[in-house]
């Protein structure tokens, strides 16, 4: 067999195989590699992530899709298919990007979390609509450069999470594509349990976010080792954080992407309290069921 | 691909520990262990470099693609 | 033994669905379509309808989850009206491209600001480009059948298409008549279990219409095929409907007293009923007048408008919408009759009269107007006005 013909052995036994539309060092393509380890071939893709989803198409799994204002609603829709056939078996996944979740279908997504549907929503965040060449979504950080917000972003970060955690839904964590064995676990665990499950994924852009290509997965791990990203799953209303690590300035963030370029020593003083302060807010609700 | 690349990353096998860390961060999935040694797939190969940048050992070198005459 | 029972247009609308056995039933409430969802959430609360009841956020939800339901193999059902069709029009657009045959129940309303809870066809007639197949009915009777019919139909392998059976809110979804509810076993034997030949989202096997590749005008034009064979089908399903259960609707277009007829009045929906009374008097009077019923407005009756055109002087087409700026200052259903009668050598002359705009009563005397405008019109060979706003009028009693 030449190197090839093994190339494409291996490939076969992938859900993903390569060959896809995405920028190099896109984060997209490595989210959905590591994400598809933790699923099988049981599985039934709804919907897709904008500016991931030039990797879609390289999916070997059944796939529907509307549109990125559809978040949720066809998945809701397949699943109630699904059960009423008896094949509660299929697993479920829906997923788009931050504007479909945050933005624009963030009613649909809150409403299949308070219907508790049976399906596990993907959120694959790039901080911005990227798709249409990189503007301001809810999920965009404080002080980054869009199209839509030269001077930097004046408001903070919509916490998506956080906000599902408060509809009591059976299951949510954040992952990140610099700590696989973490992302792995995680989207098995949510595989096994029944009702609405949310993962919430941030990952680098190097388009947007005016970053090295090479550097995307440094930059995802410094996200969470500065308390900018935090790595942590909410069971049942129980806040466990997977990941505790030292902490490191969040310069050493933000200097390594473009798009924070314009801020000043204040604004990187402001956002270094912030962090801070979630972080400690974090640390004391470690191991204690958040819900109020 | 390799209209596509500008750099593209050569594995020093004599210095390779074989860790796997490439092969887990590569978007595209393309480094694969066949027999003993990690090797890239340049077909679909996108030159982005992340290979290079996370191998602990510093064994993967990013070498200019030669334009073709 | 079919039983008949006194309902409301709307439960009549749930019992269509509950034969049908719809599997996925995914609705938001908005008056006039309220009872609708109601009556069927406690038929499967209570066990008699075996369905998976999505109770969704908004409109756009609705038929989100009802369309991709169908793609994972579900028969699925949804209803809207007004501000909810409007809300969902994005929507709309996706079943006819995927080739979903799902049914939504267009209860009409008025759409606003000038409108109110009542109807008038505007938010189901807006729909007339996406290619979801419309077909108006006039009673609770009706409704319920047309349900039956329309998965029929939306699921021929010659169509796969959307259906929306339209009705109107209030003078048939609130209206209370009797009801001849067929039987179940008799409904299975006339509507099969739901299979999609093109669509699969099974691991095992999935499979999946491929839209692109081909081109887009392409697909459009299959689904225009789609269409013009989808007369023959809804010809075809209600002549069994009509063998099977008794009552047959005349398919696409229904013609009363117009075989000697000079003149015609061309109705949609719940009108028709008073429609027929006036005729009825004024054929006592000895009045050469018939009325056409157009049942199914997409596709368009063009073949039966025309036969119809061959043979009368004068058509009167009676519009419940308005589409502002039109040519002619004419209203949708017109315009699409003046189209269809185009291609003849000989027309007959066409006047267009507006009435019960944003919901108003359809009245005795409105009709009688305006059947006696299109005698006059057949009579002398003129139209005195090729457009009127009946409403605005003032008639005697």
């Amino acid at each position: 067999m030449s190197v090839n013909e093994k190339f494409d052995e291996h490939y076969k036994q992938k859900l993903v195989r390569p060959g896809n539309g995405c920028c190099p060092g896109c984060g997209g393509p490595i989210a959905w590699r590591m994400i598809l380890e933790g699923l099988d071939k049981n599985t039934v893709l709804y919907g897709g992530a904008p500016c991931a989803s030039c990797n879609m198409g390289t999916i070997r799994l059944p796939q529907f899709n509307f549109h990125f204002s559809f978040v949720g609603d066809g998945a809701s829709g397949i699943a109630a298919a699904f059960k009423i056939k008896g094949r509660e078996d299929i697993t479920v996944v829906s997923s788009a990007g931050d504007g479909g979740v945050g933005d624009i279908s963030f009613g649909k997504v809150s409403a299949c979390a308070e219907r508790n549907d049976n399906i596990i929503q993907l959120c694959i965040d790039n901080e911005a609509y990227m798709n249409t060449g990189i503007q301001k979504s809810g999920l965009t950080p404080y002080g980054a450069w869009t199209t839509t917000t030269p001077e930097g972003k004046k408001s903070k970060k919509k916490m998506i999470p956080m906000i599902l955690a408060q509809h009591r839904i059976p299951y949510l964590a954040t992952l990140s594509i610099a700590y696989p064995q973490d992302l792995l676990e995680k989207v098995k665990k949510a595989k096994g349990i029944k009702g609405f499950k949310y993962l919430h994924l941030v990952m680098p852009c190097p388009t947007g976010w005016r970053s090295l290509e090479s550097k995307t997965v440094e930059i995802a791990r410094i996200a969470v080792q500065t308390g900018i990203w935090p790595l942590y799953e909410i069971e049942n209303g129980v806040l466990k954080l997977t990941m505790k690590p030292k902490q490191r300035p969040v310069e050493d963030y933000l200097q390594l992407q473009g798009r924070f370029r314009g801020l000043s020593k204040e604004d990187v003083s402001e956002i270094q309290s912030f962090v801070d302060e979630e972080r400690d807010r974090l640390l004391e609700r470690d191991g204690k069921n958040i819900w109020l | 691909m390799s209209l596509l690349r500008s750099f593209k990353p050569v594995i020093v096998q004599d210095n390779c520990k074989r860790c796997g860390v490439c092969a887990t961060y590569c978007p595209e999935g393309v480094i694969v262990k066949i027999g003993d040694d990690y090797q890239i797939d340049y077909r679909y190969c996108k030159g982005c470099g992340i290979c290079a940048n996370e191998c602990p050992h510093k064994t993967i070198s990013m070498v200019r693609e030669k334009a073709e005459g | 033994m079919p039983v008949k029972k006194i309902m409301e247009g709307n439960e009549a609308a749930a019992y269509g669905a509950k034969l049908s056995r719809v599997e996925v039933v995914a609705a938001y409430p908005i008056t006039p379509q309220t009872e609708l969802i109601s009556v069927i959430a406690s038929m499967i609360a209570n066990g008699e309808m075996k369905a998976e009841y999505i109770k969704v956020e908004g409109e756009h939800t609705a038929l989100a989850a009802t369309v991709a339901a169908s793609a994972a193999g579900a028969r699925a059902f949804t209803a809207s009206a007004a501000q909810g069709i409007v809300f969902m029009e994005e929507v709309i657009w996706m079943p006819p491209g995927m080739r979903l045959p799902v049914v939504m129940c267009i209860v009409n309303r008025a759409i606003a600001p000038l409108g109110g809870l009542r109807p008038d066809h505007n938010d189901s007639l807006l729909q007339r480009d996406t290619g979801w197949i419309q077909v108006y009915c006039e009673n609770g009777q009706e409704v319920l059948d047309t349900i039956i019919q329309a998965y029929r139909i939306g699921e021929d392998r010659r169509v796969y298409l959307p259906v929306a059976p339209c009705y109107e809110g209030y003078f048939v979804s609130a209206t209370a008549m009797p009801v001849e509810i067929p039987d179940q076993e008799d409904v299975d034997k006339f509507l099969p279990p739901y299979k999609h030949e093109l669509y699969s989202l099974y691991p095992e096997n999935p499979r999946r219409v491929r839209t692109f590749g081909v081109s887009l005008a392409q697909s459009r034009y299959e689904i225009c095929q789609a269409m013009e064979r989808a007369k023959s089908v809804i010809e075809e399903v209600d002549k069994e409907y009509g063998r099977k259960f008794g009552r047959y609707y005349d398919g696409m277009v229904e013609q009363y007293k117009c075989e000697d007829a000079e003149a015609v009045m061309v109705t949609m929906g719940s009108m028709t009923g008073t429609a027929r009374d006036v005729v009825d008097e004024l054929r006592d009077e000895g009045k050469k007048i018939g009325l056409v019923k157009l049942r199914v407005f997409r596709p368009f009756p063009t073949e039966e408008t025309q036969e119809i055109g061959k043979n009368v002087k004068a058509i009167g087409f009676v519009d419940k919408n308005t589409t502002y700026g039109a040519a002619a200052g004419s209203g949708i259903g017109c315009i699409e009759m003046a189209r269809a009668l185009y291609s003849l050598q000989e027309r007959p002359l066409l006047l267009n009269y507006f009435v019960g705009l944003g919901g108003s009563d359809v009245t005795m005397p409105q009709l009688r107007y305006i059947a006696k405008k299109v005698l006059k019109a057949a009579e002398t060979g003129k139209a005195e006005k090729e457009v009127e706003w009946v409403e605005l009028e003032k008639l005697e009693e």
